[in-house]
Formats: structure tokens, C-alpha cells, sequence
């Protein structure tokens, strides 16, 4: 495995998700392959690869939706929240409800809708919010259950850039708030530099891990930070290394 | 919408009722013999202003109690239709096994002309109203039930993985998630059962010999009649009620999935 670490590690954290040495197939076609990776309480770890090399497979097994055929999932805390790439909500209840659906704080939703400015459309039904604000609907659904890891799934991929780049800022607000650990698939680069704390790198299928960077950028990052050399140069080390192993 | 989108959207069917109209007349005075009876009223078909030409009050009740007849006798059969159709669906979306075991069955009593049905259950159950009420759920109920299959099959899969991981229960999914994402596609087989549920009422009269007489049979007691006024009043009366049906269910959709559900 290519390590390449962009600045000292951190002390050893406690850990919300551990994976041992997974593997999955589905039949004959082995899917991952050795995959060992931790996430700690607060950090966001961003996974990159090329398509079809098992990235969503990680992330349900990770959820517990698959029972994975090798290896070792432990979740520290049953409360795992999911965002899926489509919004997946709804469409028969409207955005109050649906922020709602997995809280028990109604106080929680309120703090979320109102941060999120989805509370001034409370009361409209899914199909009359952009896609922006029905992505902004599922992470606050997600997050209103105070779940202590978030697993994400490439959750800005159909999103128009300036929409994108609102929204890692939101996410980015959120998390500082709320706390959690996060596991993010994503097939952007720049999106995992700029959200991140470390970025995994995947090979093609069978996925295993090929390299791992710890994003050198402190919080709270903002939108100028994107433009800056340190960042592009860091955005091309993964992309070199994505390359290598595609 | 404002009233020149109305008169623009209302403009194609009256053209359409307008030819309906004018055909009607020109069939009826192109007839030979529709005028023979001396008396100026039409043997074959009357023309449209002479439809209610020899309806006498005792015709009119006996419409009148026709139509309450089969009216109600569709109005329980698509109620059950209803019911046994989404606990069909219901039930093959639960088990495949379930699901292959009564699927060819479905699809055979769905193939099979209810006409050919009527006469062995009416000797089998006998000329009563619950027999009238098979005979309409048999033919009404299997647009429900595939529909119902459908609507439960096309949750996706997020929404199902959502669910699994907040740990909900069997009930609660069915209730909270299937259902509710089923019901355009449940109500779009129950405009199709509200137009068979008349079909089936009105048709199994047909066999129906004895108490008071539906749509289906006085039908055909009116085409022994020498005027052919009251037979086209009734078949326009059993016209209506699939409409008025159609038109409830359609209500009822409008009412219950138009505000959320985009089609």
C-alpha cells in the first residue's frame, strides 16, 4: 500500500469505524480486497477511486447493509446515518415531515432546517425543491438523528458547482456543530480535499486501498481556500496516485 | 388556470360529443324502417331528441331501481376489489414463492370472460346479491392487485436502506414507506377496476333471473320492446354510472396523491 502521509498523524483517536482486512464478492466477482481503514470521532474520511471499484459496496457493508465476506466492520455506536446519492426522501410528506423522520428532537429539526434554510419551505412537498435543496433535506433528515457516524454516498455528485460548493461549506458547518465521524465516497477530488481530514484512495475491482493523505488544511476552510497552490498541488498527488492504480 | 386555457382545453371534446351527435342523427334517418311505425316514434334507433319519447313513469322507476341495483351491487364489488386486490399485492411483494404460486392463477381468472363465469356461479351461490358482487369483484379486482404488486416493487432501493438502517418494522415499512410510494400506481389500477366494477355488475345481470332486475337485464328486456327509446336510455344510464364511477376514483386520487405525486 502507497502511504503517503502529507503531515505528521494525529494521536491515536477513538475510533467510531473499524474495518479489518474486508473482502466482498458478489458470486464469482470479487468486489473489495483486503480493505483495513479506521475512522475517528470528528474526522471526515473521504474514499476516491474509479467507478465500479467497490466504493458503494464499502459503504453499505460499513452500514451493515451487507454482511461482507471477509474481514471485519465494528461500529462503536448503533447510530449510523446514511446519505444516499439520490435525496431519497418522501414525496408524500412534506419537508417538515420528512426532516422529521428519523429524530426524536423536534428541537434538533428545527436548528437543522433553520441552519440549512430549509425552514422557510417547510411546508412544500419534495418535487417543488431544486436538487440542491433536496440533497440539503436528506443530510438534515441524516443529521436531526444525531447519528456519531455519517456515512456519505458521492452525496453532491448530481449537483450543479456553485450548489456543490455551498453545500461543502453547510456540511463542513454542520459537522463543526454536530460533531460526528463521516465516511465519504466521492468521485471529486477537490470535494475530498476541501472536506476531508484523510483521503483513501482505491484501486479498480477488486477495491483495495492503494494510498491514504492527510489533508494538511486546518478547520474551518473556506471557499478561497480551493484557488490557493497548496491545495491544487495536494489535489494532484491524489490524482497522480488515482491514475496510477486505475 | 384562467377561463380562455378552460374554453381551449373544453373545445376538443365538445367537437368530439358535436360528431358523436351528429352521427347519431344521421344514422337514424339513414335507417329504413326506423320511422315505420306511423307514429313518428323510431323502431331501431331514436334519434337524440327522441330518446325520451315513451318513458312513461313506471319505465323511469324501473330505471331508477335498475340502476340502485347495479349501482350498488358495483359499489361493494369495487370496495372488496379494493381490498382483496392490494391484499394480493401485498402479499406477493412479501414472498416470491407466494407470488409465482398465485400469479398464473391471477392471470387466468383474469383471462377468462366473466360471461362464461356468471351462469356457473349463479347456480352455484344462487341469484343473490353476493353472487351479483362475485361476479363483479372476479373481473374487477385484478388491476388492483397487479397494480398493487407494482407500486410495492418500484420502492427504491435508498428508501428501502433508509428504513432498514432506522430499524423499522415490517408493519411500519409497509405503512409508512410501500404503501404511501404504491398508491399512484393503486390508484391508477382502480380507475380501471371502477370501469370493470360497472361492466361486471351490469353483464352478470344478464344471468340474473329472479328479484329486481339490473342495468343488464332490463336491458334486455327493453330490446324485446317494439320502442327503442327506453333500451338507449338505459344503456346511457349504465354509460353514466361507469363515468360516475371513474370520476370518484379519480376524485379520490386527485384528493389523496395529486398534491405530492408530479405525472
Amino acid at each position: 500500500m502507497a502511504v503517503s502521509a502529507l503531515t505528521a498523524a494525529r494521536p491515536a483517536p477513538h475510533h467510531q469505524l473499524q474495518v479489518e482486512h474486508l473482502g466482498h464478492h458478489f458470486d464469482a466477482n470479487a468486489v473489495l480486497s483486503d480493505i483495513s481503514l479506521n475512522v475517528a470521532d470528528n474526522e471526515i474520511v473521504a474514499i476516491v477511486g474509479p467507478s465500479g471499484c467497490g466504493k458503494t459496496t464499502l459503504l453499505r457493508t460499513c452500514a451493515g447493509l451487507l454482511q461482507p465476506t471477509a474481514g471485519v466492520v465494528r461500529r462503536i455506536d448503533h447510530s449510523v446515518g446514511f446519505v444516499f446519492q439520490e435525496p431519497a426522501l418522501l414525496a408524500w410528506r412534506r419537508v417538515a415531515h420528512n426532516a422529521a423522520l428519523l429524530s426524536a428532537s423536534e428541537t434538533l429539526v428545527e436548528r437543522l432546517l433553520v441552519i440549512s434554510g430549509l425552514s422557510e419551505h417547510r411546508n412544500k412537498w419534495p418535487y417543488q425543491l431544486s436538487g440542491g435543496m433536496k440533497m440539503r433535506l436528506s443530510l438534515v433528515r441524516t443529521l436531526a438523528a444525531a447519528p456519531s457516524l455519517v456515512l456519505l454516498d458521492e452525496p453532491f455528485g448530481a449537483l450543479d458547482q456553485i450548489t456543490r460548493h455551498r453545500l461543502h461549506d453547510e456540511f463542513a458547518r454542520l459537522h463543526t456543530e454536530q460533531g460526528f465521524a463521516a465516511l465519504m465516497v466521492t468521485h471529486a477530488i477537490d470535494e475530498a480535499v476541501y472536506l476531508a481530514d484523510r483521503v483513501v484512495v482505491m484501486s479498480h475491482a477488486p477495491g483495495r486501498i492503494v494510498g491514504e493523505f492527510a489533508v494538511p488544511f486546518a478547520r474551518t476552510r473556506t471557499n478561497s481556500l480551493r484557488y490557493s497552490s497548496e491545495f491544487g498541488e495536494v489535489c494532484g498527488l491524489i490524482a497522480q496516485c488515482l491514475e496510477a492504480y486505475a | 388556470m384562467n377561463l380562455s386555457q378552460r374554453t381551449r382545453k373544453l373545445w376538443p371534446p365538445l367537437a368530439v360529443f358535436g360528431a358523436i351527435v351528429g352521427g347519431w342523427y344521421a344514422l337514424a334517418y339513414s335507417l329504413d324502417n326506423n320511422f315505420a311505425s306511423g307514429d313518428g316514434s323510431a323502431l331501431i334507433i331514436p334519434p337524440p331528441h327522441q330518446l325520451f319519447v315513451g318513458l312513461n313513469e313506471t319505465t323511469v322507476d324501473r330505471i331508477v331501481s335498475a340502476t340502485f341495483i347495479s349501482a350498488s351491487t358495483a359499489l361493494v364489488g369495487l370496495l372488496i376489489s379494493v381490498v382483496i386486490g392490494m391484499l394480493f399485492g401485498i402479499v406477493m411483494n412479501m414472498s416470491r414463492a407466494l407470488e409465482s404460486a398465485l400469479w398464473p392463477w391471477l392471470i387466468g381468472l383474469q383471462v377468462t370472460p366473466i360471461i362464461v363465469l356468471t351462469p356457473i356461479i349463479v347456480r352455484v351461490v344462487g341469484p343473490t346479491f353476493g353472487a351479483r358482487v362475485l361476479v363483479t369483484v372476479l373481473i374487477a379486482f385484478f388491476p388492483i392487485a397487479s397494480n398493487t404488486l407494482f407500486g410495492l416493487r418500484s420502492v427504491s432501493r435508498p428508501l428501502h436502506d433508509l428504513f432498514t438502517l432506522a430499524e423499522f418494522s415490517q408493519r411500519q415499512r409497509l405503512v409508512q414507506l410501500e404503501l404511501p410510494a404504491a398508491s399512484p400506481a393503486i390508484f391508477a389500477g382502480m380507475r380501471v377496476s371502477a370501469g370493470l366494477a360497472v361492466i361486471g355488475a351490469v353483464v352478470g345481470d344478464f344471468f340474473f333471473t329472479r328479484g329486481t332486475p339490473g342495468l343488464g337485464r332490463l336491458i334486455t328486456y327493453f330490446f324485446q320492446d317494439t320502442r327503442s327509446g327506453p333500451m338507449f336510455v338505459t344503456a346511457l344510464v349504465a354509460a353514466f354510472l361507469g363515468l360516475g364511477f371513474f370520476i370518484a376514483v379519480e376524485s379520490l386520487r386527485r384528493l389523496i396523491v395529486s398534491p405530492w405525486h408530479q405525472t
